[in-house]
């Protein structure tokens, strides 16, 4: 237990002054004064009532579609490891992108000639879009493992319905649970899917907290909200480690997606993809728009008058990759210590998904003036952002880890570095990898940290379209629509080739 | 070599300047600048004009940057009011166009200008009214036809009330705003959103958008279209006081260490040559009077009667104005019951 501490003790020091510290100054500023009539106003308790609503119908909705789909993943169909990959996708792609593609389809003029700018609709359809993967991927990695117990169950004379419920939910709670508290998390701290999609009426508390504070400087206001946010983003957090706790389930082997024969692999691959189309059928509108001009795919390279294409994909590229060398440790040491015996830092690794970015932003100049342009920031704000993410994959592969095989080692005599080497690090491989691609994911199109914290010469993707979109014109437009697509394009290939690497073992 | 090269990269200044979003300027011409004066100058981007300036006011004292760029005439007042900001008469001053010196303190100087203006889909109204008057935009025929930006969340947008302050008065504006919600204004959060997804140029359904005079300028600039077209598509629609004047400003920033590479760096942002790449780079128009303006800005028209509010009027009222705003147009109260509980 002590040994937990001690492994968590590097992340810790970084969670404090990376996180705590400059948003503890925020709430502080503002406690004492304003800080009832906040709460007490019926505008903003209006925010906190939908950005619950919004939280938890997200989540439901990523988890009653992704429990069927997983079950279709179990078999081998043409396009299989391609949806796989791709449903993570548009969780990098920046939200004015996929605002664009929204109403381009089912906006006031949309191809649909359905309008759905401004409900509620159009806001749950983008949660789906853009939360699906996060279900389903780490879903997928699960159920195969399932069939085993599943099996046994049903030789000792359990009905299959009977199976289901005592065998199969158990098992597979964990896993829906953390990665749907991730979906409800994601939601409820929304920020730019309702600013841009919603309208005004169906603001989250992070937007009226960024409204509050960045435009404002309204202190009382937003510590208020900021306080609101965490407390229920805590609530649901300790309530899922509660309930996790009781959960935990040794899952022993794995399987490869089975073969099925050639016309009902054919007929699941139409399904599948046909539900994938639909879902992503804003994405496709951007593409559309994006092989309307085909001079912008010539002349986005090398602008002059904007960040060049080319400048921004090298950069994405060496930052991601910068990142990840730090994701890696901080996210193994992390999981590794959680499970360990350090159940209450579940909690705290989480706070980075919590915390409103735009508090997050001005607390780190409150607290470090200092602070400029400095690529290490840069490279420390991804590691936090994305960490947690890797994270949570793998918490749930190693809370299956199989306890005999454990046993066995430690019986044999082997230390622990080399039961970790030997043991258990191939068998959660495959999770790391998972967590480590949705990581990557997160930072391919991370924008907020990213605009805070630059300098000209380190323009991202990201940075090079939201540029683009500050002018008017023809040729700025259809160079966003360019990037974007490049965006897409980029993380679909490299999520394409993790996931290879995650089967072909 | 690195070693060798050592010496003169230590005995460089770094020069800190923090922009808004939206900076651009000719990186051959900051190069040179760079060469002529021993300076790196380093370039952050804060965010809106507004979230900008407040992250200045918050590191007062220990500074972010050393020079801020980008603080307009709606803003200023906050920036004296914090006193971040260290006075500088720059020698360049009697070039620039006197009526943009509004702070006689002259800690802030004035860079370039412009307005924020209706800007309309020519295509759409061809062979169709435009609105006359501002007041028109309530009348039925225009009904659906106006998006505007959010002034919580944007500076084009927060432009746009002021000017119908301006033009309505303390009595009028709301009961304008509300008529304007009643004939179906839509408010988006910020400029590309309204321009980029909501204007019929871009396959919106709105052909009126609260934009730049000089927006119809960049549209002929950026074009595609093979041949280059001899017009824009879009056009200024200037209803007598429904455009803005806005100034930006450089200052600055109390507490730097690098004051004298912070005074040449706001003496050349005011010099000729970056005053003359500034155009098509920000889209505004030069503060100095001898600054020759590119051939494409004969499309950016200068509004003949813009709206103005003087900086203590806008530092008094603003936060008052958004809130009612706000109430009427986003929460749906009527501008009566607004106006009443003042």
């Amino acid at each position: 237990m002590a040994k937990a501490y001690w492994l968590a003790l590097p992340v810790l020091v970084f969670l404090a002054l990376a996180l705590l510290y400059p948003l503890g100054r925020i709430v502080a500023l503002g406690l004492g004064e304003g800080f009832a009539p906040t709460l007490a106003d019926p505008y903003y308790r209006s925010r906190l009532v939908w950005s619950l609503a919004y939280g938890l119908g997200s989540s439901l909705l990523c988890a009653l579609v992704a429990l069927p789909l997983a079950y279709a993943f179990r078999y081998r169909f043409p396009g299989r490891d391609f949806w796989l990959a791709f449903s993570v996708v548009p969780f990098v792609l920046p939200t004015l992108v996929v605002a664009m593609g929204f109403l381009s389809l089912v906006g006031p003029r949309g191809l649909l000639g359905v309008n759905l700018y401004g409900t509620p609709w159009i806001l749950f359809w983008a949660s789906l879009l853009y939360n699906l993967g996060l279900v389903l991927r780490p879903l997928v990695a699960l159920l195969p493992k399932l069939s085993t117990p599943m099996q046994a169950a049903r030789t000792l004379g359990a009905s299959p319905l009977r199976a289901y419920l005592r065998v199969g939910i158990p098992l597979l709670a964990p896993a829906l649970l953390s990665s749907g508290s991730l979906v409800f998390l994601f939601s409820f701290t929304s920020f730019g899917v309702p600013l841009l999609l919603g309208g005004a009426g169906w603001a989250t508390l992070e937007v009226a907290t960024y409204q509050a504070l960045a435009q404002r400087l309204a202190f009382p206001e937003a510590s208020a909200l900021v306080l609101m946010q965490l407390g229920v983003t805590g609530a649901v957090l300790w309530l899922y480690l509660r309930l996790q706790a009781g959960w935990v389930v040794g899952l022993e082997g794995a399987e490869a997606p089975r073969p099925l024969t050639r016309g009902r692999a054919l007929l699941l691959s139409t399904g599948v993809s046909g539900f994938f189309l639909l879902l992503y059928s804003p994405l496709l509108a951007l593409v559309w728009r994006a092989l309307e001009r085909p001079g912008a795919w010539l002349s986005v390279w090398h602008n002059p008058d904007f960040t060049p294409g080319l400048l921004a994909l090298q950069n994405t590229l060496v930052f991601a990759a910068m990142a990840l060398l730090g994701v890696l440790p901080v996210g193994l040491l992390y999981a590794y210590a959680v499970w360990r015996g350090a159940r209450w830092l579940d909690g705290l690794g989480l706070l980075p998904l919590m915390v409103s970015p735009v508090a997050l932003g001005l607390g780190y100049l409150l607290v470090y003036p200092g602070l400029r342009g400095s690529i290490w920031l840069l490279i420390g704000a991804y590691i936090l952002l994305s960490y947690p993410l890797l994270t949570r994959t793998l918490l749930p592969a190693l809370q299956g880890l199989p306890r005999g095989v454990l046993e066995a080692a430690r019986v044999l005599g082997a230390p622990p570095w080399r039961r970790f080497i030997r043991v258990e690090w191939p068998l959660v491989r495959p999770s790391t990898i998972a967590g480590l691609a949705l990581a990557l994911a997160a930072l391919l199109g991370e924008f907020g940290a990213t605009l805070t914290l630059q300098r000209p010469e380190w323009a991202t993707l990201s940075l090079a379209i939201y540029e683009r979109l500050g002018r008017p014109g023809a040729t700025p437009f259809y160079e966003a629509v360019v990037l974007a697509v490049v965006l897409m394009v980029l993380c679909t290939v490299l999520l394409l080739g993790l996931q290879k690497s995650t089967w072909d073992r | 070599m690195l070693l060798v090269l050592w010496p003169a990269w230590a005995q460089q200044t770094t020069l800190t300047v923090l922009t808004h979003d939206s900076w651009s300027l000719d990186k051959n011409l900051v190069a040179r600048f760079e060469q002529e004066n021993g300076i790196r100058v380093r370039f952050l981007k804060g965010g809106d004009a507004g979230e900008m300036l407040n992250k200045a006011i918050l590191s007062k004292g220990a500074p972010i940057a050393d020079v801020i760029y980008g603080f307009d005439n709606t803003l200023l007042s906050r920036a004296l009011q914090a006193d971040i900001l260290q006075p500088y008469r720059s020698p360049e001053l009697p070039n620039l166009r006197p009526e943009l010196i509004i702070d006689q303190t002259f800690r802030a100087t004035p860079v370039d200008f412009g307005y924020v203006a209706l800007n309309y889909d020519r295509d759409f109204f061809k062979g169709k009214p435009l609105p006359q008057r501002f007041a028109d935009l309530t009348q039925p025929e225009f009904a659906g036809l106006l998006v505007v930006q959010n002034p919580a969340t944007s500076s084009p947008g927060l432009a746009f009330l002021l000017a119908t302050v301006a033009a309505f008065g303390e009595d009028g504006y709301l009961d304008f705003w509300e008529n304007l919600r009643k004939n179906g204004v839509r408010v988006v959060s910020g400029w590309s959103e309204a321009y980029y997804t909501h204007f019929t140029r871009a396959g919106g359904d709105r052909p009126l958008v609260v934009s730049y005079s000089t927006s119809p300028a960049a549209e002929l600039y950026y074009s595609e279209a093979k041949p280059k077209p001899t017009e824009p598509p879009t056009a200024n629609l200037f209803l007598p006081r429904s455009s803005f004047f806005q100034v930006e400003y450089v200052g600055i920033l109390k507490g730097t260490r690098n004051l004298r590479a912070a005074q040449r760096f706001v003496d050349w942002l005011v010099s000729k040559p970056a005053q003359e790449s500034i155009p098509t780079q920000m889209w505004v128009y030069p503060a100095r009077r001898d600054a020759r303006l590119p051939e494409v800005f004969r499309f950016a028209q200068v509004p003949p009667e813009p709206a103005r509010l003087t900086p203590q009027q806008i530092a008094n009222n603003r936060e008052r104005w958004i809130r009612e705003w706000t109430q009427v147009v986003v929460q749906g109260q009527t501008a009566q019951a607004v106006k009443a509980r003042r």
